[in-house]
């Protein structure tokens, strides 16, 4: 861990750096400060000021509590601003007011102690309950920003968690997907449609492969193109015409893993983005091959392509999350314009990692598999 | 007869709502129904329809678009799988939502509500005694809101139309204007690529929803103009108009949805 480098502006303007908004204060820093602490503060003033008047000579006692009561409310004043805004602008602030309030307490001893030796014990007293003081604030606003930067940071982190459930809730199953498919098996139900017996096969093929699938850090190929295709045919019952489709995937790369749903997010977001908003719908490939020690898959559609600023959906983004988590550099995912026109997204497994697969057997060429 | 236009890419859907709403509004007669926007659009111009019952995602133009172009010239009751947060509002009032698949309960309510309004007068000021009515949320601002969040493709830059044994490229800057022609789409263009007329088989109201709105404005079901080449718009009688173009003697027609955008300042 590389040591972080001295703040030396900390000795002329000492104090945290980080000025809190106003909507991070609400969040974090809106509580007033607790009856414990004011108790313990109050005990330690008057432990204090006891301590004070032990000390100074005994006539003084009334003047002295006549300088130090005023001095002592000043000083709450200011620490209970200070409590509002625990930054070192402030800070700096309610220093030099304090200098001020100390230098105007001093001349008064100056001119209303006629007694040298009187003024001396005043002034030792006064003087160290000053910079007491002083030392007290920089001490409270320190305590109160780390306070409020660590609420903040447990709210953040809070709140990433709930992110990441809501998005993996997401990827999981499209409520749009759901709900038409719904419709039309509803609908054919109703009319005795001949379709909505198999649309309903492929409905519950679909969900029973999608709806574990992300429980598991891994998958076989195989298993994941089983609801590539069931997806396909509840697709191809709702488009109709507008759907053309095919797989072929060696059968040697059936029992390589990937993280769950690579396969399938990649096809939804063809058909989603590719096939779906045109007029005329149309054709969706997935291809797969070995290539060198690893293999290639490719899923192109011939819809509008890339537009120009190619925005990536909340799907891609965490796709690529848990590729990265799960196989590091192993795995390259490109998107981009299909050579012929169209969207392409080309996943590049580099490497089999020795434990993650059995190694590739030759095997028989792919056969393709299509609609029916 | 109230007349209706139903819109919806998948058949299945559109065939339940188009059953369902023979059983829960039978005063009401189904002109139109449209399997993407742009039909969904071109059926709304032919027919002009009372009420659109129009499916948001739809290829071509989504539902919000062709909401957006209908302004308020018919009620609207948009149809969707799964209710977005900003469909809600469309609860408190102008425009209502279904959700599918339609459930006849939640279809009986959304036609109650849809005949109330067509029942009111359009301009409750010009009766008179009409009662306060809440302020409606501003339809038209949100309709700009969920259009802006849904992706569009980049405007078509060129066209390609066989002229005999050639394959003309025409620059859609360069076009004056697009007329639909039976099967085919007139082009009339003039420009350094060169200049006349060819034919392509685009349907015009599939290229309406290539072309950047801001140049080509839509002034009939059969025509679209790019604007810099208008030079004015002449009212004929109350219900006719026309368009003269600079430099060129063609006069398109206005039809009367289109008429509003040319009032004068």
């Amino acid at each position: 861990m590389a040591s972080k480098p001295i703040d030396w502006s900390q000795l002329w303007y000492p104090g945290p750096r980080r000025a809190f908004t106003a909507d991070e204060m609400a969040r974090a820093g809106s509580d007033r400060p607790s009856p414990t602490l004011l108790m313990m503060s109050g005990a330690n003033v008057a432990l204090m000021a006891f301590v004070f008047l032990q000390m100074a000579p005994p006539r003084e006692t009334a003047r002295l509590l006549a300088l130090m009561v005023p001095l002592l409310l000043g000083a709450a004043a200011l620490a209970r601003w200070l409590w509002w805004r625990p930054w070192r602008g402030p800070l700096m602030v309610a220093t030099l007011v304090w200098l001020a309030l100390s230098v105007a307490t001093a001349l008064i001893l100056r001119w209303g102690f006629p007694d040298r030796e009187e003024r001396h014990w005043m002034a030792i007293l006064v003087g160290s309950t000053c910079s007491l003081v002083t030392v007290l604030q920089w001490f409270l606003v320190v305590w109160r920003a780390q306070q409020i930067e660590a609420r903040l940071a447990q709210q953040a982190e809070r709140e990433k968690a709930l992110e990441m459930a809501r998005r993996l809730a997401a990827a999981q199953l499209e409520p749009h997907f759901l709900f038409n498919t719904l419709a039309s098996v509803q609908h054919w139900v109703q009319t005795k449609d001949d379709r909505a017996a198999p649309l309903l096969a492929a409905l519950t093929g679909y969900l029973r492969a999608t709806l574990p699938l992300f429980n598991r850090p891994l998958l076989a190929v195989g298993d994941e193109l089983a609801a590539v295709e069931r997806y396909l045919q509840v697709m191809q019952a709702r488009m109709g015409a507008r759907l053309d489709w095919s797989l072929e995937v060696e059968p040697a790369l059936h029992t390589l893993t990937l993280p769950p749903g690579v396969l399938l997010t990649l096809v939804e977001n063809a058909v989603v983005h590719g096939l779906e908003p045109q007029l005329g719908g149309g054709t969706l490939r997935l291809r797969g091959q070995r290539q060198g020690p690893g293999a290639r898959f490719e899923v192109t559609d011939d819809g509008p392509g890339p537009g120009p600023a190619l925005q990536e959906g909340l799907g891609l983004a965490n796709l690529r999350h848990r590729l990265a988590l799960t196989c590091g550099d192993n795995v390259r995912l490109s998107l981009g314009a299909a050579p012929g026109g169209g969207f392409r997204a080309l996943l590049d497994v580099l490497a089999v990692p020795p434990g993650l697969a059995p190694p590739l057997q030759p095997g028989p060429p792919a056969t393709p598999r299509e609609k029916p | 007869m109230t007349r209706l236009l139903i819109a919806d890419d998948e058949e299945a859907p559109r065939e339940q709502l188009l059953a369902a709403l023979r059983q829960a509004w039978p005063g009401a007669q189904v002109v139109a129904t449209a399997v993407n926007g742009a039909d969904a659009w071109d059926a709304y111009l032919e027919h002009e329809p009372e009420v659109c019952f129009l499916d948001i995602r739809m290829p071509g133009l989504s539902g919000i678009d062709v909401a957006q172009r209908i302004g308020a010239q018919a009620q609207v009751v948009f149809v969707t799988a799964y209710g977005d947060h900003a469909l809600a509002a469309f609860d408190a009032g102008a425009a209502d939502y279904l959700l599918k698949p339609v459930d006849p309960g939640r279809l009986a309510q959304t036609v109650q509500r849809v005949q109330a309004r067509l029942a009111r007068p359009a301009d409750p000021a010009a009766h008179g005694a009409a009662p306060a009515q809440p302020p409606a949320p501003d339809l038209q601002a949100l309709l700009r809101d969920l259009a802006a969040q849904v992706r569009r493709p980049a405007p078509l830059a060129v066209l390609q139309a066989a002229v005999g044994r050639e394959v003309r490229l025409i620059r859609t800057d360069e076009v004056i204007f697009f007329e639909s022609d039976s099967r085919y789409t007139r082009v009339v263009h003039e420009g350094p690529g060169g200049s006349g007329d060819a034919l392509i088989r685009t349907p015009l109201k599939e290229l309406l929803t290539q072309l950047d709105e801001a140049v080509f404005w839509q002034v009939h079901r059969s025509v679209i103009v790019n604007h810099r080449h208008i030079a004015s718009a002449v009212r004929v009688d109350e219900g006719h108009m026309h368009l003269t173009l600079r430099g060129r003697p063609e006069t398109l027609p206005v039809s009367r949805h289109f008429q509003a955008q040319f009032k004068g300042q």
